[in-house]
């Protein structure tokens, strides 16, 4: 065995088992289940065996490799079908913690100490167990908790308010190159992008990487990283004259001594303030 | 300053929000916001168009001031 050997060795394992991992897809990297985890160990295992021993032969690993794959792959397809065999292939989870009370029981029957279960709570950032309302041990170990509603985190919803829908940005320029599919998906044109760029003063090249917003508004980093930029401030600034004009709408109204202006003024102040709050949601922040 | 010049800057204001929601609602993604900045865009259409008349009876009485 000569250290070519090894390498032409390594060489093909790797790709053996980039394919393999490839095919199986992206559950298998989580390594969600009981049984991927075990197809994840076994199969490196054996790679690694094959690669560094002289007596063992190129294609009993392969053949190794390829039966944990098909198992795995059947494992999945069968687990898809079935309810019941899915539940012995993959697990199931563990009630830990159900309306606040520890269930002795179910953390003796998975063998968790109270320390375990203590760690695994820190882990989740929960200190005080008084604080969970449920927690369940996933069948690959981890703790999932449910915070009582008054120790849950406060979200807009809570406060009652009112939050405008806004999508992902796109991203249109990554090191100095145009990605015209997201350009595409973000409603916009080259033309467009090359104004806003010229309005800003840098050329396409110098651009790192480009965002566009929701609202259409570019926010651009570039290259040279002492060069200060600007960022989009149109909505603020909209809101706030919105706000002015509204003041001085009223500031008229109470000014003039014609009947019919003031009537007038007054009439838009109102106008104007609903407009504002028409808008608001999506000229703050 | 006039009376007269302050509402014509104020008009000048009017005009300038109005071509910024009209443009905030051509490049908004969401189909919400972009209804909403359409429709303010009309509401502040509207106040603009008072706003001009009160700016031509302004213009109308200063210059009878004037020329009296």
């Amino acid at each position: 065995m000569t250290a070519i050997d090894v390498i032409l060795r390594a060489f093909l394992f790797v790709i053996i088992l980039f394919v393999t991992a490839k095919l199986l897809g992206k559950k298998h990297i989580a390594q969600l289940s009981l049984f991927e985890y075990i197809a994840g160990i076994t199969l490196g295992d054996i790679a690694g065996e094959v690669i560094l021993s002289s007596t063992l032969k190129i294609h009993h690993g392969i053949l190794g490799i390829l039966v944990f794959g098909i198992i795995s792959y059947l494992a999945d397809v069968i687990s898809l079908k079935s309810k019941t065999l899915r539940n012995v292939i993959e697990g199931t989870g563990t009630v830990l913690v159900e309306d606040g009370k520890l269930l002795e029981e179910n953390l003796k029957k998975e063998h968790y100490t109270i320390d375990d279960f203590s760690t695994l709570l820190r882990q989740k950032d929960v200190f005080d167990l008084s604080e969970v309302d449920y927690a369940v041990l996933e069948p690959k170990g981890m703790l999932s908790v449910l915070l009582r509603k008054e120790n849950r985190p406060l979200t807009p919803k809570d406060l009652n308010m009112k939050m405008p829908k806004e999508k992902a940005p796109q991203t249109i320029i990554m090191d100095g190159n145009i990605i015209y599919d997201s350009l595409k998906k973000a409603g916009k044109t080259a033309e467009w992008l090359q104004l806003e760029l010229d309005k800003l003063g840098v050329t396409l090249d110098n651009v790192f990487l480009a965002q566009v917003n929701s609202y259409g508004e570019l926010a651009i980093d570039i290259f040279d990283d002492k060069i200060k930029l600007a960022t989009p401030q149109e909505r603020p600034l909209l809101l706030a004259t919105i706000k002015r004009v509204q003041s001085d709408l009223e500031m008229f109204s109470l000014q003039t001594d014609n009947k019919d202006a003031k009537e007038m003024y007054s009439r838009n102040a109102k106008k104007m303030t609903e407009i504002q709050e028409l808008v608001k949601i999506y000229l703050e922040n | 300053m006039t009376v007269a010049s302050n509402v014509k800057q104020m008009l000048a204001s009017l005009k300038g929000i109005e071509s910024q929601l009209s443009t905030f609602a051509i490049n908004s993604m969401d189909e919400e916001a972009q209804r909403k900045f359409h429709e303010a865009m009309v509401m502040v259409g509207e106040i603009k168009n008072d706003i001009q008349l009160r700016v031509y009876a302004l213009e109308r009485e200063e210059n009878e001031y004037s020329s009296s």
